[in-house]
């Protein structure tokens, strides 16, 4: 139990570390988007007939009609009483279009990584073993055209290949087929909620319609992964323990999965959280070429309409995830390598 | 317009008379198919690239999406009826037939309407459409910060007294002047019949007219209910079976429609190529002509005629407060190659006009007599004093980029010629917004849109007063006495001789370019029928059915 | 360089052909962006509207886009443009978090402090979204969209050169420096920053890669460069809006060179990490 005091300290700590890093980013984007030169009263005044009476109708409901020091002032009370304000764009608060579009951009996310992982290690696996060989530059040239192409031309030329012209792949337009029944929402994953409805027949649409998606971030995130893997992978099987299982007889196979990724993994884990956390935040494009209802195409949308609330609270969120997943990747760390201390 | 008071004495017509002269119709209830099949067939799907954000139509801030779906859910009293245009239905805006209102009687000086409700309307949860719910209404649209009053005040309509209750099922409404755009104003969106019964249950006392209620939730007697709400994403409406106001007295055609948000042009189109979709009209111009030679597919094209592109110059400021460069300009620019290059000639052009000092019809917008003469514009350009050129920008939206962008980059190499030396300036929707509200732009292209479409009204709206929609700032005492004269001009010659002196002033003043009339393309499967080009852009679900 | 170090990245080069392919690649595209301006058939902007949307032909090699105007003109002269952005951006990062990190690490306190705050907050952006809103504030401009990218580039760079100069601060060599006589500045930058920045090196050429993709992105979402120059993000951006009607050509081009100058840059990066860190190797 001493373990668990001394982690959940530690967590502690560094979340405390953190709130500094997270109050610059709340006052840094604030006033980023005060410089943005649209002014969004008058934009979203756009009505056919919309006069200057309208323009601080809305410019008062977004409290624009107070000086700027003011509005950050009440900007920051607001946020800590969880009111991120609303959205012009939607009509909607922030939170609550947060909170349903957080979960799709998540998913997303994860089955993406999963992908990336699943394809990135046995690639950075077999590169290691046979280092500078064909394998070798084979599966550097792969990986590394992936992260050649932009994700929306990747992902435009998926939805062309595979929709349009193989009719492989379900319509491109959000999380599940628009037929489809919807699974009850339970999660907000729609993988998981159709699970727990026992809907095999959703799951499967839901899945479907992840796979491009999907695929086109996976594409972005292998080079780095499988390169760490690879580096990693090398430097771990040059090492003593690794010689020594071979020299006790053990099978390569054996000692390769056994020993040798164990340790490997360990920094990989590290960057995991990194890959995972710009993943989120560089979603954009990909969801605004799937249609996507995430979180990234709202914030895109929303500074295209110089409406504030949304962006601040997307950059929050993400800034807040971020620290989330550092802290938790740190936590792992530390459990598998009880050598690691916070400085 | 033709739009005649007199005309409007008696009307008992309903939409089923409207629509008269369509072939015949089979409701799909009583096809016998695989209920599977039933369904996907009597659904419709609509991709659109832009956001519903509210269902409240006189929301600030609604998008143009949000105004489209709010025409299904609600009924207003009166609406605009269609005709044929090229082959195509459009909205007609002479003729106008009661929703809501069974008849309308309008007295002898133009000035008092009534309306006699139907008394067999019911509202969604099933109360009757009573003569309390359209004064609580009107209230609403004239008291409540929104964008409905500013609309309507264009028609005289500015104090609740104006709407009086005369018994349950009859509404009276009083002008001041017989304005020719009274009736007309009735009909926009934005004059939507709410049950007052249940938007006063979530009134409160900072809300008094249910604003935050109804944003995402409706309170109609409309053909459809709304199923559905996502904002940003998809609205699903469900049909209202006790609507029978449609035609033959029958409900709308489709069990149920789906707006969905589908932000890729191209996406949009394969969608609908490939059947899954079944409506989108806001695909690319250069895309339309090839989607126009795949099989199941159709193309609706109807010239926006309440619509026009325009190059605009701020008159207020130098240089463009100079009359002959705004002339050498406007003789500069090579205007059939942008109208082939950027729009793909999918539209009505607005240049090349015959005529020279006097205009032979009274309808705006139409052709001025704008052509490119090069030798032209650099006289004009040293009679305007700028014998060396100069250096300008010229901006427009990104939302409009693949029409506009071309037309700029046009623009810029062929003002090079006259020694004119433009930046292009690419501006997020938000900022050009600003910038044109604030007056800050010198030159640049705008797309813009009349509701009414009356000379007399795009005079009023585009080229006088202070207001964004005069995006040339332009202040010309004539056409403010024209204007002003035309609103209450009740005599057909008259009028147009009002209407063709404020014509002919404008193209010699040039205070925008007016480039052309983009066509609203509506792609769809080719077993779409009845769909109609509306004042508001969007699509009526009332108008469709599958064949 | 002495003939040991020639010798050393002779090794590695037989050993590892991709890098001297990719060497070649990035060479190439210098060549084309200084010399390809002057070399191409067409003006890259000049309109030609009766030749709109043409396929690759013998006069057009690369098909005409919708203003008649030369894919492969434009294709070639944004070389320059990108290379430009992408060069910049990645040097004004490299040299503001080679100095900012250098003093840092080295200073350690309060300084340290509050340049590890910077880079915290800097680090907690999604850092795309950061270089939209920033291009969208401060105006799409060429300069602009550099310094966008740069800052997002930043607190890699500041936390590379704190950790190898903190890890130095102490050594023999700096201490031996510091009794000689020598200010504190003329240490950080006359002897730490020239030790820590062949490591830092390595990462430009895997950064201008990224700059360019990064570039392109904004391009797609109306952020990019004016028109109509030709920058290659919104000759694939504007190209992709013609898939669904089969006009492939104005999509695959740029699509290509985009591609090829990003690939050309990571292995090229990849490769110089391989010669000077041994232990990334083997």
């Amino acid at each position: 139990m001493a373990m668990a005091a001394t982690i959940a300290k530690r967590a502690g700590r560094r979340f405390l570390s953190s709130l500094p890093a997270l109050f610059g980013v709340v006052v840094f984007t604030f006033l980023l988007m005060r410089v943005l030169p649209g002014d969004p009263a008058i934009f979203f005044a756009s009505g056919p007939n919309a006069g200057q009476a309208e323009i601080d109708e809305i410019r008062r409901q977004m409290g624009l009609d107070k000086p700027i020091p003011e509005q950050l002032i009440y900007y920051l009370r607001d946020i800590t009483t969880g009111n991120l304000g609303r959205s012009m764009t939607t009509g909607q608060t922030v939170v609550k279009d947060l909170v349903t579009r957080l979960p799709a951009s998540l998913e997303l996310t994860f089955v993406a990584l999963m992908l990336a992982l699943s394809t990135a290690l046995p690639l950075g696996i077999m590169a290691a073993l046979r280092p500078n060989s064909a394998v070798d530059h084979v599966v550097r040239f792969l990986c590394t055209l992936g992260v050649c192409v932009p994700t929306f031309v990747s992902g435009l030329l998926f939805i062309y290949g595979f929709y349009y012209l193989l009719g492989l792949a379900p319509d491109p337009t959000g999380r599940i087929d628009i037929f489809a029944s919807q699974p009850p929402t339970v999660t907000g994953f729609m993988l998981v909620d159709s699970l727990i409805a026992r809907d095999s027949e959703a799951f499967v649409a839901v899945a479907s319609q992840l796979v491009l998606p999907a695929c086109t971030m996976a594409l972005f995130v292998l080079a780095p992964l499988a390169r760490m893997t690879r580096a990693s992978m090398l430097a771990v099987l040059t090492s003593d323990f690794v010689r020594t299982g071979e020299a006790l007889g053990l099978s390569r196979l054996r000692v390769i999965l056994v020993y040798a990724l164990r340790n490997a993994l360990l920094p990989v884990i590290t960057i995991m959280g990194i890959v995972f956390s710009t993943m989120l935040g560089a979603n954009v494009l990909v969801e605004k070429v799937f249609s996507w209802p995430g979180v990234a195409s709202y914030a895109l949308d929303a500074l295209l309409a110089s409406d504030y609330a949304p962006v601040q609270g997307f950059v929050l969120l993400m800034a807040t995830i971020f620290v989330m997943v550092n802290l938790t990747v740190d936590v792992l760390y530390g459990i598998a390598d009880p050598r690691v201390t916070i400085e | 317009m033709g739009f005649k008071p007199k005309g409007l004495t008696e009307m008992g017509l309903s939409r089923r008379d409207m629509l008269a002269g369509s072939t015949a119709f089979v409701a799909a209830s009583n096809l016998i198919v695989p209920a599977e099949a039933q369904s996907r067939a009597e659904t419709l799907r609509q991709v659109t690239g832009n956001a519903v954000n509210t269902l409240d139509p006189t929301m600030p801030g609604s998008t143009r999406e949000a105004f489209g779906i709010s025409v299904n859910p609600y009924d207003r009293l009166v609406s605009f009826g269609r005709k044929q245009m090229g082959g195509n239905w459009v909205f007609d805006p002479d003729t106008i037939y009661g929703e809501l209102a069974e008849r309308v009687v309008t007295s002898a000086d133009g000035m008092t309407f009534t309306f006699h409700l139907r008394r067999d309307a019911k509202f969604h949860d099933g109360s009757p459409v009573t003569a309390e719910d359209v004064k609580w209404s009107f209230d609403r649209h004239l008291t409540a910060r929104s964008l409905a009053s500013a609309q309507i005040q264009t028609g005289s309509w500015t104090k609740p007294e104006q709407f009086r209750i005369i018994d349950t099922h009859t509404v009276e409404a009083k002008v001041d002047k017989p304005d020719r755009l009274a009736l007309p104003n009735l009909c926009t969106l934005y004059c939507i019949i709410i049950n007052s019964k249940v938007a006063k249950q979530h009134a409160t006392a900072q809300d008094p007219w249910a604003q935050e209620w109804l944003k995402t939730n409706q309170a109609g007697s409309g053909a459809y209910i709304v199923e559905t709400f996502r904002p940003g994403e998809q609205v699903i409406l469900r049909r209202n079976d006790a609507w029978n106001r449609g035609e033959g007295g029958k409900q709308a055609a489709f069990r149920r429609v789906i707006c969905q948000t589908i932000p890729e042009a191209a996406t949009r189109a394969s969608l609908i190529e490939k059947g899954d979709a079944d409506l989108s009209i806001d695909l690319q111009a250069s895309d339309v002509p090839t989607l126009a030679t795949r099989p199941r597919m159709k193309v609706v094209s109807t010239p926006q005629f309440n619509a026009f592109t325009m190059i605009a110059f701020n008159t207020q400021t130098a240089p463009f407060n100079n009359k002959k460069l705004r002339q050498a300009v406007a003789a500069a620019l090579p205007y059939t190659d942008i109208f082939k290059a950027a729009l793909f000639e999918r539209g009505a052009a607005l240049f090349g006009g015959s005529w020279a000092d006097a205009p032979t019809s009274s309808i705006f917008p139409q052709p001025l007599p704008f052509k490119q003469d090069l030798d032209k514009a650099k006289r004009l350009l040293a009679e305007a004093g700028f014998p060396n050129g100069l250096d300008t920008p010229f901006a427009f939206n990104v939302g409009a980029a693949a029409i506009a962008e071309p037309m700029a980059a046009l623009l810029k190499e062929s003002l090079a010629k006259i020694n004119i030396r433009v930046e292009i300036q690419k501006l997020p929707d938000a900022q050009i917004s600003t910038m044109v509200t604030e007056k800050k732009l010198p030159f640049f292209t705008e797309t813009s849109i009349a509701w009414l479409p009356s000379t007399d009204y795009f005079f009023r709206n585009f080229f006088t007063g202070n207001q964004r929609w005069n995006y040339s700032s332009w202040e010309n005492a004539e056409i403010l006495e024209l204007t002003a004269k035309a609103r209450f001009e009740l005599d057909k010659t008259a009028y147009d001789t009002l209407c063709k002196r404020m014509i002919s002033i404008l193209a010699d003043e040039v205070p925008v370019i007016m480039m052309w009339q983009p066509n609203q393309d509506a792609v769809m499967t080719s077993n779409l029928e009845g769909y109609t080009y509306q004042y508001h852009r969007q699509v009526d679900y009332r108008d469709l059915r599958r064949a | 360089m002495s003939t040991a170090t020639l010798r050393h990245v002779g090794f590695i080069l037989r050993g590892n052909p991709v890098t001297l392919v990719a060497g070649c690649g990035a060479l190439f595209l210098v060549l084309v962006a200084i010399f390809g301006p002057s070399l191409v058939p067409f003006d890259p902007t000049t309109s030609n509207v009766p030749r709109a949307l043409q396929p690759p032909s013998a006069t057009h090699w690369f098909g005409t886009d919708q203003l008649g105007r030369d894919v492969f003109s434009r294709v070639v002269v944004a070389t320059r443009l990108d290379l430009l952005i992408a060069a910049s951006a990645v040097s004004l990062s490299f040299v503001l978090g080679a100095v900012i990190g250098a003093f840092s690490g080295y200073s350690g306190g309060t300084l340290d402090r509050w340049v590890g705050r910077f880079v915290d907050v800097l680090m907690a952006f999604p850092l795309f979204v950061l270089a939209m809103a920033m291009v969208a504030a401060l105006g799409n401009r060429v300069e602009n969209i550099i310094y966008a990218t740069a800052i997002i580039n930043l607190p890699f760079y500041i936390r590379f050169a704190r950790a190898e100069v903190n890890v130095r601060r102490s050594a023999g060599w700096v201490e031996a420096a510091r009794a000689s006589g020598n200010s504190h500045a003329r240490v950080v930058l006359l002897y730490l920053l020239p030790n820590v920045l062949p490591a830092m090196a390595v990462q430009i050429s895997l950064n201008l890669g990224w700059a360019i993709l990064n570039a392109a992105g904004l391009s797609f979402l109306g952020l990019g460069v004016r028109p109509p120059t030709p920058e290659w993000g919104i000759l694939v951006a504007e190209g992709a809006r013609f898939i669904t009607t089969g006009k492939w050509w104005l999509v695959m081009f740029p699509g290509m060179a985009l591609m090829f100058a990003v690939l050309c840059f990571n292995l090229l990066g990849d490769g110089l990490r391989d010669i000077l860190d041994p232990r990334m190797r083997t």
